[in-house]
């Protein structure tokens, strides 16, 4: 959608009040090119000089660039000093725009936001005209940060006194989330360490695994994970000195000698004792499952309300408020995440479970989330411990109905042994943050030995020595097609298709073209590996358009660029892209040299077969 | 009810009330203007149609109802001066205000900073020298606004480093702006000085400056770690790691701590990071994890002054905010004039 006001509008009134350079930050690559094409019919031009200029610099830059001589855009650049800019255009298109950016011969480029990280061209004025962007299907509001970068290319030192930001309605703004963006600070940085399978194999090939936890006790995350338990350790402490009054009585542990007791009592009226199936994962998570958890529910966050067993089959229950502030219920196995934030309250026994004011507050809340937010680790207990009160419950006699303690306890009981369930909770959440990282290394090192890439004694296997030279996006993929020897005499350009299919993860529709029959077997091979490997790592999209694709570029040295992007719909730029992606993997491969010698060479006749035209272009 | 005349009773219609129909019928509805609102009403099929009417007829008659009896109340009361914005917007959250009034910024007055410096010689800013002058001694955090200078810090760290003969690496997270860093420091320190890797390439790998993506630097100290050294590791002597807010990258962040931790530990670290939220984080945390005290700078303020602009798509301009310069942390209060037009511009857009 292009900005409300027209685009050559835009420029003149920029011009009148000696605001260019500017760049125009648009929501789409449509809407830049759009824009662009607006110009052809305008009487917005430059002055001969300037445009004579803009000719002379792509003359000179076509001779290192040779791609950018036919470029489309080049009549209107030079006539009207504005250019489009966006990901799909070619590297050296980008770079001549942002070189004439540079030298001042350029009024103003339309580009995405996607591109204001990164790229180095600032100029006087930039033009917001959209205070959301579209991340993954969704429209998310601009954070702070993004908009300060996208500011942040306004004024240049040394060029320009002041710079100016422009903001100029479309239907994709909010005026506020601009004001706070461009006046607030910027977001804190979290850290998002993940643990891959190539990570687990280099740090085991070097370092043993005492060693190991110490590196990962170095991370940034461990560092904030430790921050986050350090303030639960402070709660923790707290809810420790709030228990000192109830220490031990007649008998040590009297909470728990009341509780079973109580439970006893209790029991008599059942008839069949109460027996849980819940999962040990389940068991795990339910100690977090407390009112005022934020939780990740499949149709979106939640905060808890309050836990429950469900009459019939006694399932765990959670009544939950969720985003647009509806109550719902739910069985506590559909949690899929729970986060690390609670959000106090005192809960109430009665529908809607808290004061209405709060819930208010708690949708307020939901509402105002950030993107991302921390989790707290799950760790299921490995063995499962049958439950020690319930065997207490059948077997032993209480002293309690004779004891002196008898009206003490029965006062303290109910405040006592909710301070120490907190205090259980909170000790589980700071071994949980303290332990995840090392956790989840060790999930991953069983399945890398579930494969054979590392032994018992977590050593490198044979295959587990060359596998850790595979650093990339989808490794236990290639790595196991590579052991089956599912490219064993493979053709270059089939060996390229298929790991284009595998590095593509963009899902923008390309066109469909025809399948040579090599491919498509091939493919199906690999998509029934992949599927195989699902429970340890997510499938990638494998495309079979941007395998013919590729497989065509390899297959057909005579096929020129032209003619390449000429056969599918896809963006110049996009193209490009997967080509480029496409050859980090076969470096990869390359890379196995030693171990996959005929495998290492038919990467690398694909790798040399591919530079050409504008794939030489840049390192 | 006629589509024109439905059409003009939702638009006629407070948005808030909009939103409430809206809601479970527009996916994200909270985010939409008045007028978008009313013409994806207008699109729905006639049964949801019949519905919205029903509940525009509700809406309007207690609508009626509560206006009669405030007037009547109006009535009953002494007549307040009313200004002219409270009729059409809300107030703006009441801010305590200190000292005198102050008028609104005018656009001349804005318009009137525009313009070219004079060109002065090269002063390096007081934190470009305190970040190089302590990467003599220990690891260096620079987190400021894009803009400010921070490739001046980078440069002058390099010439330091090349001058003890040690290897330098320099890393940005994008193939493309490492291409850039390429041609920029083969000008400024000559081709046989600076050497650039890629995934398939190595181009002057020999250099005594190397550039390459955070991903290749990574690859290689894993490859130093398991003692297959194919670059002189042991002479480096400065890592620079440009952008390094892609720290917090969901797909590629990981990738910035382990090269940091993976980093010998006789090499300097120099993080150049964009303004982010809390940069000393990031130094306790180097701080705690390497051998060397790490220095912390951190430079809020732009070197540019940054001033708002808004633009009516009628093509009227008008200041964005009641002051001249935009500043971090003060808040902010939007024109009165960029207030009356937006407000107008959500009613009814401009085609
Ligand atoms: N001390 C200074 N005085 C004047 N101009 C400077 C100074 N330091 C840097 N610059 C200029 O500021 C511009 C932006 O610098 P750059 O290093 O690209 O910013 P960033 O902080 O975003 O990396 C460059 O054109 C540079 O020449
Ligand atoms: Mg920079």
């Amino acid at each position: 959608m292009p900005p409300a006001i027209h685009p050559v509008d835009l420029i003149e009134i920029l011009r009148r009040h000696r605001l260019t350079p500017a760049i125009v930050f648009l929501t789409s690559r449509r809407a830049c090119d759009e824009a662009i094409d607006t110009f052809a019919h305008s009487s917005a031009r430059m002055s001969t000089q300037r445009s004579e200029a803009i000719r002379e610099f792509l003359e000179k830059f076509t001779k290192d660039f040779p791609s950018v001589e036919h470029h489309p855009l080049i009549p209107v650049v030079q006539e009207f000093g504005v250019a489009a800019h966006h990901a799909g255009h070619l590297p050296s298109w980008k770079i001549a725009i942002e070189e004439l950016m540079r030298q001042g011969l350029l009024d103003a480029v339309f580009a995405t936001t996607t591109l204001a990280a990164g790229v180095d061209f600032p100029a006087r004025t930039v033009v917001i005209t959209q205070s959301s962007v579209r991340k993954s299907q969704d429209f998310t509001d601009l954070t702070n940060s993004e908009i300060q970068q996208l500011a942040g290319r306004g004024g240049r030192r040394g060029k320009d006194l002041v710079g100016v930001v422009v903001i100029t309605p479309s239907p994709y703004i909010d005026l506020n989330i601009l004001g706070k963006g461009l006046t607030g600070y910027p977001e804190p940085i979290d850290s998002q360490f993940v643990v891959s399978y190539p990570m687990v194999l280099n740090l085991l090939k070097a370092h043993s695994l005492d060693q190991i936890e110490g590196l990962l006790a170095k991370s940034f995350a461990q560092f904030q994970l430790n921050q986050r338990s350090s303030i639960h350790q402070d709660h923790l402490d707290q809810i420790k000195e709030q228990l000192t009054p109830y220490g031990p009585r007649e008998c040590a542990d009297w909470i728990t000698q009341w509780k079973g007791f109580d439970l006893a009592r209790r029991r008599k009226a059942h008839r069949h004792p109460i027996v849980t199936n819940d999962t040990p994962f389940l068991t795990a998570c339910l100690p977090f499952l407390t009112p005022g958890r934020l939780i990740g529910l499949p149709k979106g966050p939640a905060i808890i309300l309050r836990q429950y067993r469900s009459r019939g089959t006694f399932a765990p229950m959670l009544s939950v408020i969720r985003a647009k502030g509806t109550l719902g219920e739910c069985p506590a196995h559909s949690v899929t995440q729970v986060y690390d934030r609670l959000f106090e309250f005192q809960p109430s026994r009665t529908i809607p479970w808290c004061q209405p004011q709060v819930l208010a507050q708690l949708k307020k809340e939901l509402s105002q989330l950030p993107a991302r937010l921390p989790t707290v680790p799950i760790l299921p207990e490995t063995q499962e411990t049958d439950d020690p009160l319930l065997a207490e419950v059948l077997t032993e006699e209480f002293p309690c109905p004779s004891c002196p303690s008898h009206p003490a306890c029965k006062k303290d009981f109910p405040l006592a042994s909710k301070l120490r369930q907190k205090a259980q909770q909170l000790t589980k959440t700071i071994q949980a943050l303290r332990d995840g990282l090392w956790h989840r290394f060790q999930q991953k090192a069983d399945v890398l030995h579930k494969f054979g890439y590392i032994t018992a004694n977590s050593q490198l296997t044979a295959d587990g020595e060359w596998a850790r030279l595979i650093r990339i996006n989808h490794s236990l993929l290639i790595t196991e097609l590579i052991r089956m020897e599912a490219f064993s005499g493979i053709a270059p350009g089939l060996l390229a298709g298929v790991m284009a299919s595998i590095s593509h993860d963009d899902d923008r529709p390309g066109s469909y073209m025809r399948l040579p029959s090599g491919l498509a077997s091939m493919l199906t091979q690999v998509r029934a590996v992949a599927d195989s490997l699902s429970p340890y790592e997510p499938p990638p999209l494998l495309r079979s358009d941007v395998a013919a694709l590729v497989e065509s570029w390899i297959g057909n040295p005579q096929l020129t660029w032209a003619s390449l992007v000429r056969s599918t719909s896809m963006a110049e730029g996009d193209v490009y892209r997967l080509l480029a992606r496409t050859l980090e993997f076969l470096s990869q491969i390359y890379g196995l040299k030693v171990t996959h010698p005929g495998l290492a060479d038919t990467a690398h006749s694909a790798m040399v077969t591919m530079r050409r035209e504008v794939l030489q272009e840049l390192p | 009810m006629h589509h024109d005349d439905l059409k003009r009773e939702l638009q006629n219609l407070p948005v808030k009330y909009l939103h409430h129909m809206a809601r479970g019928r527009i996916h994200r509805h909270f985010r939409l203007g008045k007028h978008r609102l009313v013409e994806l009403m207008l699109a729905f099929p006639p049964d949801q149609i019949l519905a919205i009417e029903t509940e525009l007829q509700q809406i309007l008659t207690t609508r009626q109802e509560r206006l009669a009896a405030q007037e009547a109340r109006a009535a009953a009361r002494p007549p307040i001066p009313a200004s002219p914005f409270q009729a059409k917007n809300r107030p703006p959250k009441k801010r305590p205000t200190f000292g005198p009034f102050q008028p609104s910024i005018t656009l001349k007055q804005i318009l009137e900073g525009i313009g070219v410096p004079e060109s002065q010689p090269f002063v390096p800013d007081p934190w470009q020298t305190e970040a190089v002058e302590h990467l003599a001694h220990s690891d260096v955090i620079v987190s400021a606004p894009t803009g400010s200078g921070k490739t001046y810090v980078a440069i002058q760290a390099i010439r330091q480093a090349m001058a003890l003969n040690q290897t330098v690496i320099y890393t940005s997270p994008l193939k493309a702006l490492s291409n850039t860093k390429f041609m920029e420091f083969t000008q400024l320190f000559g081709p046989d000085q600076v050497g650039i890797l890629t995934g398939d390439r190595r181009d002057n790998a020999q250099a005594p400056l190397l550039v390459m993506t955070t991903e290749i630097l990574r690859n290689l100290f894993y490859d130093a770690a398991s003692g297959e050294i194919d670059l002189r590791l042991h002479t480096l002597g400065l890592v620079i790691l440009d952008e390094s807010q892609y720290l917090a990258d969901p797909e590629r962040g990981v990738v910035w701590e382990e090269t940091i931790i993976l980093c010998p530990s006789q090499a300097r670290l120099l993080l150049l990071s964009a303004s982010i939220g809390n940069p000393q984080d990031l130094a306790e945390w180097l701080q705690a994890i390497r051998p060397i005290p790490c220095h912390l700078i951190r430079h809020a303020k732009r070197s540019v002054p940054l001033r708002g602009l808004y633009l009516h798509p009628t093509g009227q301009l008008v200041p964005l905010f009641k002051n001249q310069d935009i500043l971090q942390g003060k808040g902010y209060t939007f024109h009165p004039e960029t207030k009356q037009l937006f407000a107008e511009y959500e009613i009814k857009p401009f085609h």
